[in-house]
């Protein structure tokens, strides 16, 4: 017999205690661990956990184009490739890419594209893959940020990084970072991606109701929690250089007093 | 023997001089704000109000004069004439080799680039005729050259030379690849890096701008240690009082294993 379950959601979305369904407060994000360079063979990788979301993002390039027609000559292109792992959902999902994946490829390529020097790079291409192994609601983000990340660490000259988080509404309040149960039984849902260089919004998307007071606040909110988000991309590029400086560093000045 | 020549670069030399911990930054990362003084150099830009300087890499801050710049830590190799580089050649026609020079294309390599001309016999105009016969049969698929660019640019396939001093085929010996921005740390200031790792391992070593370094030395012993050594130099690149502490790990090393 196979093991049918229904799409069922809570009916309240909050607790008694006012907090969400997973503790948070409305304007808490998930837990957020990144790594770079997860990836030997690769030129620049990462690896996010994002509460449930566990996504793989790889760079190469630049590199030829393959098929050859869809390379420009003035100027290279980036081309993104978003898949989910078959396992990654509580359905099994079909390998091919759908609607789906290459609605969100396209979307994070768009997103990132501006900040890249592509016309230093005629004929090529920069390739990112990402790979959602495991999906609980807001993939897009986190996509958008673990690519740029990748891209970073690939060495690829770049005006700054792209941070991405999805706001919605449930209930009547607005909330961060919305998981995957807050995000199908939810009433609006509003992914949103900030370049950092002039902080300017590079991906709106909206589903839902609301009105032009509430898009204030969710862009307030967003930004703040864009904020963080930032500085965990900051952090986790620097750190690996910093460690070491820094364990190489203090022995050394030992000896240099010694020398003098 | 012969190989102690490296390409002389002034660019790269920046890298070299540490004598003080810089900062780790970060694509997007603001460098300055007070333009007045300071201008925009390699690896940085300038914002659209122009108010900020923001690093295009991650890297190294570093202040030269009035101009700031950042040293990349990661990035791809970009092919410049002059370069000497090492090239494998992967597929060969009667009209020339094609030659991975681990850049966004392959390298050319004609035949009449391979054969020095000999000397011109008879008169007005009469002779110039080459000595060897001008065919691709010279060299195999697979085989590691050394070679010279004789130009490159955004848009054209590099051209390549094997007639020049130290240039040409390499037998016997390993080729190893690392990270290109960290090549100049391999050589060290004046080449101090690469002559101690000579004089402690007894090891030919060349190496190129493009990350690849040949090296063949008396036994598998020694040269494993050298590939251990460079592997170690390109991890910690950015770190300070480098050749110092390569030269105690190697003689400690070295103690270790038995191995003179």
């Amino acid at each position: 017999m196979p093991l049918i379950i229904k799409d069922e959601y809570p009916e309240k979305l909050f607790r008694k205690d006012g907090k969400r369904l997973d503790g948070r407060e409305i304007n808490e994000l998930r837990p957020i661990k990144m790594d770079v360079g997860v990836i030997k063979n690769a030129d620049g990788s990462a690896y996010l956990e994002w509460g449930n979301n566990k996504i793989i993002a790889a760079v190469y390039g630049p590199r030829e184009v393959h098929p050859h027609h869809l390379a420009k000559p003035d100027r290279g292109i980036l081309r993104v490739f978003y898949r989910m792992a078959t396992f990654s959902v509580f359905d099994r999902k079909r390998p091919a890419p759908g609607r789906r994946e290459k609605e969100i490829s396209m979307i994070i390529a768009d997103c990132i594209e501006p900040l890249l020097f592509l016309e230093l790079y005629p004929g090529t291409s920069f390739e990112v893959f990402i790979e959602v192994m495991d999906a609980d609601g807001g993939t897009r983000c986190a996509s958008t940020t673990v690519a740029a990340l990748a891209l970073a660490d690939a060495g690829v000259p770049m005006k700054s990084l792209v941070s991405a988080v999805a706001v919605g509404k449930i209930d009547g309040k607005i909330i961060v970072d919305l998981s995957g149960i807050e995000d199908k039984a939810g009433d609006a849902d509003l992914p949103i991606a900030i370049t950092w260089y002039n902080e300017e919004i590079s991906l709106l998307q909206f589903d839902g109701n609301m009105d032009l007071e509430e898009m204030n606040k969710f862009l307030d909110l967003a930004y703040e929690a864009l904020k963080n988000i930032h500085q965990i991309q900051l952090d986790t590029l620097k750190s690996k250089y910093v460690k070491l400086q820094e364990e190489t560093s203090n022995p050394n000045h030992k000896n240099d007093n010694k020398g003098e | 023997m012969e190989e102690s020549e490296q390409s002389e670069d002034n660019e790269f030399e920046d890298f070299e001089d540490e004598e003080s911990i810089r900062d780790v930054v970060v694509p997007g990362e603001v460098l300055t704000e007070d333009v007045k003084n300071f201008l925009p150099g390699r690896g940085t830009i300038l914002n659209k109000e122009k108010t900020k300087i923001i690093s295009l890499n991650i890297g190294l801050k570093q202040i030269k004069k009035n101009y700031i710049n950042v040293i990349p830590l990661r990035g791809f190799y970009t092919p410049r004439p002059g370069d000497k580089v090492i090239a494998m050649i992967v597929d060969k026609n009667p009209v020339k080799y094609k030659c991975d020079i681990n850049a966004k294309d392959f390298g050319q390599l004609k035949p009449k680039n391979t054969i020095k001309k000999g000397r011109t016999r008879g008169f007005r105009g009469a002779g110039g005729f080459p000595q060897e016969e001008v065919n691709t049969k010279k060299f195999d698929i697979g085989d590691i050259l050394v070679v010279k660019i004789l130009s490159a640019d955004r848009l054209n396939k590099p051209e390549l030379t094997t007639i020049g001093k130290y240039l040409g085929k390499k037998v016997g010996g390993i080729v190893i690849s690392i990270d290109p921005p960290k090549i100049p740390r391999v050589i060290g200031r004046n080449g101090s890096m690469i002559k101690m790792l000579k004089n402690l391992t007894n090891c030919n070593i060349f190496v190129t701008q493009n990350g690849r370094v040949w090296l063949k030395g008396e036994d598998i012993a020694h040269e494993r240690l050298l590939i251990e050594s460079v592997n170690k130099i390109a991890s910690e690149a950015h770190t300070v009082g480098l050749t110092d502490r390569m030269q105690d790990f190697i003689i400690n090393e070295k103690k270790k294993r038995g191995i003179e």
